[in-house]
């Protein structure tokens, strides 16, 4: 079930980043399975799935980490073969706690300042106020959250034309998850830069998402605008047992039993044929994520 | 160039505790023996300080040498540790996902660590060097006025032994890492991959290439090949006997460090050193591409 919707919009716009027949293998184990896909500029896409699904293999694929079979292209560049040049208009967070401990914090900023052509100090400092971080502090002697702000004051300091940030969040508390993102999207966003968030708190970044790929086992199994997203599934409310016969019969991709309520998730049927069965709505993320991430050992596959 | 000068720096606020604030502590902790040693009456100043008349400027430039020589062996064991660390140490704390996320490729870091390894880390140790030089004279002028002896016209004298002496230390350490160098981008290249693991692989590994010779090529055992030999040789340092050293030992003429530095310089095998140098870019390259291929960010 690949939509690759956004891709046929923007057909006209050149990628920030392009993937073809993208694949990896760790010894005789493929990881990535020829992904396709095309990231337009101006974005906010999340990669959402499970543990081991190959999300981080794509963003390293992405970030010159990793080389892998296929072609995947970041700015026009092969990010494996340029990583260092393509660095200077990409940032991105793989982890939270990959600042360097032994330094000050200004002397982080005085590093990158020489360092990184576009990272603007100034910025970065103004980032900060309002925090508990001062210059004078060792990187090591910050607590988690508060290295999770310096490193975001530092990537939204960067100018650059694609930020990835993987599991930015992961370990942080809901009140700096909610004030990384917020100042992510009020102070970085902009209509230039596209930025791409993996993690597992999924309803978390649904608000800002312009764009979901869902990964499972290596492949794309979704690609799609939230818009369409929100068109194109239902979730359905059934509690009479002939309604619910009745709602099965236009296929569910997703059914199960919550507080003696059953709820269906349908793919592309038309509301109006659903109405009469039950309450209707749009599917969470997280909803939309476990009904088509079920593995067909757990539950019979329908997504696909 | 601002990039690199940026990473050489940083290697020196990573690794300041070894060459900056180590000998320092060691400096403040000999000169602390020192003048408590002349404070409980366990070295007596006007004692020494009639010592000091005996051969004043010989004493003084023996003082500094030996603190050279100590301070040379502080530096090699201090660089062979760097090596092994400093170069794996971007892995430490996920820290590598923030290098790599920096517009720097990595060859250009493993050349910043090899680059500070060479000239800012020695850099720093050879000024506290010059630092215990000068409490070491300091004591020892105090001790001669103290008990007299002390003029205006020795300390212009000892003012010139300290130049030469200094000056000579300065040659000594950058022949040195020149000499060495090929070793600490062999620990350092090694390290890149297998970490700390690099210095017993390393101490181990002139054997097992010597061994190697010996089972295929033959010899009487592998301490014979000539493997073991050639390696003898490139770990000894040039200024061996029969030098300027020697001739200014048994002799009576001050320490000269232009004759000093004449001599050693011209018992270098430079052809040598060159091929170091590109052994040395050999391994920062291979060190440079297992880092850029590897998964273990």
């Amino acid at each position: 079930m690949t939509e690759l919707s956004t891709a046929n919009l923007n057909e006209s716009i050149d990628p920030i980043v392009s993937a073809r027949g993208l694949r990896k293998s760790f010894g005789r184990k493929e990881i990535l399975h020829g992904l396709d896909f095309d990231i337009p500029p101006g974005r906010i896409y999340g990669l959402i799935g499970h543990n081991g699904a190959g999300k981080t293999t794509t963003l390293n694929a992405m970030l010159g980490l990793t080389n892998c079979e296929g072609t995947i292209r970041v700015l026009g560049e092969d990010p494996f073969a340029r990583r260092a040049k393509l660095m200077e208009n990409v940032a991105f967070i793989s982890d939270v706690a990959s600042l360097p401990r032994f330094l000050r914090v200004r002397e982080l900023f005085a590093l990158l300042t020489n360092i990184h052509p576009n990272f603007s100090q100034e910025k970065a400092r103004s980032f900060l106020e309002g925090t508990d971080i001062r210059p004078e502090m060792k990187i090591k002697h910050l607590s988690k959250g508060m290295i999770a702000q310096l490193h975001l004051a530092v990537v939204m300091a960067i100018d650059a034309k694609l930020l990835v940030l993987d599991e930015p969040t992961l370990g942080l508390d809901i009140t700096y998850r909610k004030r990384f993102y917020r100042r992510l999207l009020e102070d970085y966003m902009t209509e230039e830069r596209t930025l791409l968030i993996t993690t597992h708190q999924v309803d978390e970044i649904e608000f800002m998402l312009s764009d979901i790929m869902f990964i499972r086992d290596g492949e794309l199994i979704l690609h799609m605008q939230m818009e369409t997203v929100n068109d194109k599934f239902t979730q359905v409310v059934v509690n009479d047992p002939d309604s619910q016969a009745a709602a099965r019969a236009h296929g569910p991709v997703y059914e199960e039993t919550r507080f003696g309520q059953t709820v269906m998730i349908f793919d592309g049927v038309d509301r109006a044929v659903l109405e009469p069965f039950g309450t209707l709505s749009t599917p969470t993320l997280s909803d939309l994520f476990v009904a088509l991430m079920q593995r067909p050992t757990a539950n019979p596959e329908t997504a696909q | 160039m601002k990039a690199f000068i940026a990473l050489v720096h940083r290697e020196l606020i990573e690794h300041r505790g070894a060459f900056l604030l180590g000998p320092l502590l060691l400096v403040a902790v000999l000169f602390g023996a020192t003048i408590l040693a002349f404070t409980v009456g366990r070295v007596d100043a006007r004692f020494s300080g009639a010592m000091l008349t005996v051969a004043p400027l010989r004493i003084y430039e023996l003082g500094f040498l030996g603190f050279g020589v100590g301070w040379s062996f502080y530096l090699m064991a201090t660089l062979f540790f760097y090596a092994a660390d400093g170069f794996a140490a971007d892995k430490r704390n996920n820290a590598m996902l923030f290098w790599k996320s920096m517009p720097v490729g990595d060859f250009k870091v493993l050349l910043s660590k090899l680059t500070a390894a060479i000239t800012l880390l020695p850099g720093t140790v050879y000024a506290v060097a010059l630092l215990s030089g000068v409490l070491l004279y300091g004591v020892a002028y105090v001790t001669m006025l103290i008990n007299g002896t002390g003029t205006v016209a020795a300390l212009g004298g000892i003012g010139m032994v300290y130049v030469n002496v200094a000056l000579a230390i300065l040659v000594s350490f950058a022949v040195g890492l020149i000499w060495y160098l090929p070793y600490i981008a062999l620990v350092g290249g090694l390290a890149t991959a297998i970490g700390r693991w690099a210095i017993p692989v390393s101490l181990v590994l002139p054997t097992i290439v010597a061994t190697l010779e010996w089972v295929t090529l033959g010899g009487l055992h592998p301490f014979t090949t000539r493997t073991w030999d050639y390696l003898g040789y490139r770990s000894t340092f040039p200024l061996i006997e029969d030098g300027y050293i020697d001739a200014w030992f048994v002799g009576t003429e001050p320490f000269n460090a232009l004759l000093y530095t004449t001599d050693l310089l011209g018992r270098v095998d430079w052809t040598q050193v060159g091929i170091g140098v590109v052994f040395s870019l050999a391994m920062i390259y291979l060190g440079s591409e297992y880092r850029r291929r590897s998964n273990d960010n």
